[in-house]
């Protein structure tokens, strides 16, 4: 039952997504069978280190979706501090509610089930343009960022030209 | 990740703090909970009422033993005095409790302080009905249209969800974990709470049960002045009043340091135990060589294995050497051993000293809480076997016996004191040579009254045991280990006050303290026989 549930609310989404595509984006399933795995490229934003790059990622939906996030992996090559080495994006949102036993996280940071397709990749390209430092995923390049910058940008720009390569 | 940045733990120099309110609790003592317990469970196995031998010390009622009962209905109590108060509902008191740490002083100061501020901090909002005019609405998890106001739910902001959705959503938070309790509603921008009211009109009766654990939980855990006991499996809780000494002993008679929540330390305080703690897990590879248990015998070199808890060693036939388990020296000439004697030489390197000192220090804390440990489950052997054995032997009543258990317990908790005092030592400045001495001296006193009195309890009662008739000696035995119980309780009392006085009576009275003061060892050693 909430595997189907899940699945109704995700088609609702794609369908919705493709009516009205929303800028900085596009989505699609990787499978037509699968509704639980989604294919999302993702346009660098304007004004920030990843401008131009094209990076696609894989968003995972669990069965009961939406009462847990997804987990999304670019399959891209990115350097970035919220990002692990294995492409695995790590913000607040998508982290399981049981991760903060005590709520001390905000409202607007935690996980909730009104999350969409949509606000999730809106909040990964907010990622892409503001790093969070504090606690990153990937500890090199967060250190790069902080210390050398200069170093960061041409790793970042290997990256936009690759992706570019790619297309 | 970003999830971990901002939870607050509580460090330990707010303990202190915690006494200052909330004194609703003086009307039962420790003792009159225990008789309570025991009237109300007498079908469980007996929780353990006895008092152990308490050195002298604090009184026992500056802590409370909670048991499962007596901290629901305390939980209720107060739920139901803040709802009463505030005129909120239960489910909006325990909100508030919970987030001031279950202190109804504090919700009744914050709340008449500044209620709205208080409100919109917790997210208790006033009820927002959602409005009538459309006729269709839009459940903000699935987006499907919901044609009445039935099968949609809300919180008090009034943001809409349609049942199906709100209640997978608790759920999922339920099987998550206690964070349950700090529900909010979904909406991204909103902080209304999702109180147990709501949470209980929504789920099974298993989901409920679980959200009512967890809450039961909290009452203990956020609750400054409530720890649970540590003991193996017990499910009791200790309640702290006062800070004159740390040490508390559960129903379940596992001992314990309210402060630290290490086994009971006195009279040695809590950062040394802590560093003491940290150092052996340092030195785990020597801790393994000497936690070996078996020795050679320093005269014949055969393995010996240590299973007794008195120090007093005798190889066995034809060597019968005697000797000390500690320092393997001659037991004939043994007074104590005590006291580290420096390698003095030059090119001993200060790490190899540094080495023997602490093996020296870790090598008796570890023997005596071995020790300990046997002396415990010898006190239980003497509680059931011995005495009934004896009395049945000598025509004595079990009372009459009971000299024998009170010196076992005096054994258990000496080897606990004693334990500790190698800590201490440890962390005794060697330049502080004068404090050295008298720290010595009074270890030293009181751990040859134990082994003694431990030697004898464990040894001498064997005549009588195998004995076929009332033997005409065992009264000078019930007199001799009566004095050797009371004077080692002495000396221990002695060392305990010392130690927590930080060895002050060395720049009062210098080094006459020790003639002035203290009764010769050999002193005890002309009682009768």
């Amino acid at each position: 039952m909430a595997a189907s549930q899940a699945s109704l609310l995700l088609l609702k989404q794609l369908r919705d997504l493709c009516k009205n595509t929303v800028d900085g984006f596009s989505a699609g399933l990787v499978d037509e069978e699968n509704v639980f795995e989604w294919s999302v490229s993702i346009i660098g934003p304007p004004d920030t280190l990843y401008e131009g790059g094209f990076f696609n990622a894989i968003m995972s939906f669990p069965s009961n979706y939406p009462n847990s996030p997804p987990s999304v992996r670019f399959t891209s090559e990115i350097w970035h501090p919220n990002v692990y080495s294995d492409g695995k994006v790590c913000i607040s949102i998508l982290h399981p509610p049981g991760d903060d036993p005590n709520g001390y996280e905000r409202a607007s940071e935690r996980w909730s089930p009104v999350h969409t397709v949509e606000s999730i990749v809106l909040s990964i390209i907010s990622m892409l343009s503001s790093p969070n430092d504090e606690s990153p995923a990937n500890v090199d390049a967060a250190k790069q960022w902080r210390d050398q910058r200069d170093e960061f940008r041409k790793k970042v720009s290997r990256c936009v030209r690759k992706s570019q390569e790619m297309l | 990740m970003e999830t971990g940045d901002e939870i607050n733990i509580c460090s330990d120099n707010e303990v202190n703090d915690y006494y200052g309110e909330d004194a609703n609790n003086t009307d039962c003592n420790y003792d009159s909970l225990i008789k309570e317990e025991d009237s109300l469970d007498s079908d469980s196995d007996s929780p353990v009422a006895k008092k152990r031998p308490r050195l002298e010390g604090p009184p026992d009622r500056n802590y409370k033993v909670l048991k499962q009962s007596d901290i629901r209905e305390r939980q209720e109590k107060t739920i139901a005095e803040v709802a009463m108060v505030l005129s909120v509902s239960k489910a909006v008191a325990t909100v508030l409790l919970r987030h001031y740490n279950w202190s109804a002083g504090k919700v009744h100061e914050a709340w008449f302080s500044d209620e709205d501020r208080v409100r919109k901090n917790l997210g208790l909002l006033p009820i927002i009905e959602f409005p009538l005019d459309s006729t269709e609405v839009k459940c903000g998890i699935c987006f499907d249209l919901f044609p009445t106001r039935d099968e949609i739910v809300s919180a008090a902001c009034g943001h809409p969800y349609c049942v199906e959705c709100f209640r997978g959503y608790i759920r999922t938070s339920i099987n998550d974990g206690p964070g349950c309790l700090m529900l909010r509603c979904p909406d991204l921008s909103c902080s209304a709470v999702v109180d147990q009211d709501m949470v209980n009109s929504l789920v099974s009766e298993e989901e409920k049960q679980k959200y009512s654990t967890y809450l039961y939980r909290s009452y203990v855990e956020e609750n400054k002045k409530i720890k649970w006991c540590p003991g193996p499996g017990c499910e009791h809780a200790i309640e702290f009043d006062d800070n004159q000494g740390w040490d508390v002993t559960c129903a379940c008679d596992f001992s314990f340091c309210w402060n630290c929540v290490e086994d009971a330390h006195r009279p040695v305080d809590c950062e040394t135990v802590a560093n003491w703690m940290a150092k052996n897990d340092d030195e785990s590879e020597t801790k393994t060589w000497i936690l070996a248990q078996t020795k050679p015998c320093p005269k014949c070199a055969k393995p010996i294995e240590k299973n007794e808890g008195c120090m007093h060693m005798t190889c066995h036939s034809p060597c019968r050497y005697q000797f000390c388990w500690i320092c393997l020296g001659d037991w004939h000439n043994h007074i104590n051993c005590n006291g580290y004697k420096e390698d003095k030489r030059k090119e001993v390197e200060d790490a190899k000293r540094h080495v023997q000192k602490y093996n020296h220090y870790y090598e008796r804390w570890a023997a005596h809480n071995l020790s300990r440990l046997k002396a415990v489950s010898d006190l239980g052997r003497v509680q059931t076997e011995q005495i009934e054995q004896l009395s049945e032997i000598h025509g004595k009543t079990q009372i009459e016996l009971g000299f024998i258990a009170e010196a076992w317990q005096q054994i258990v908790e000496c080897r606990r004191v004693l334990k500790w005092t190698y800590a201490y030592g440890y962390y005794l400045p060697e330049a502080e040579d004068a404090k050295k001495q008298l720290f010595e001296f009074l270890q030293g006193e009181a751990e040859a009254g134990l082994e003694r009195l431990h030697g004898y309890a464990e040894k001498e009662v064997r005549q009588f045991l195998n004995a076929d008739e009332r033997s005409v000696n065992f009264e000078g035995f019930e007199l001799k280990l009566k004095s050797l119980t009371g004077v080692t309780k002495k000396y221990f009392e002695k060392l305990v006050r010392a130690l927590e006085n930080g060895l002050s009576e060395v720049q009062e009275a210098g080094k006459s303290y020790m003639e002035e003061h203290c009764i010769s060892y050999f002193e005890i050693c002309e009682l009768p026989n």
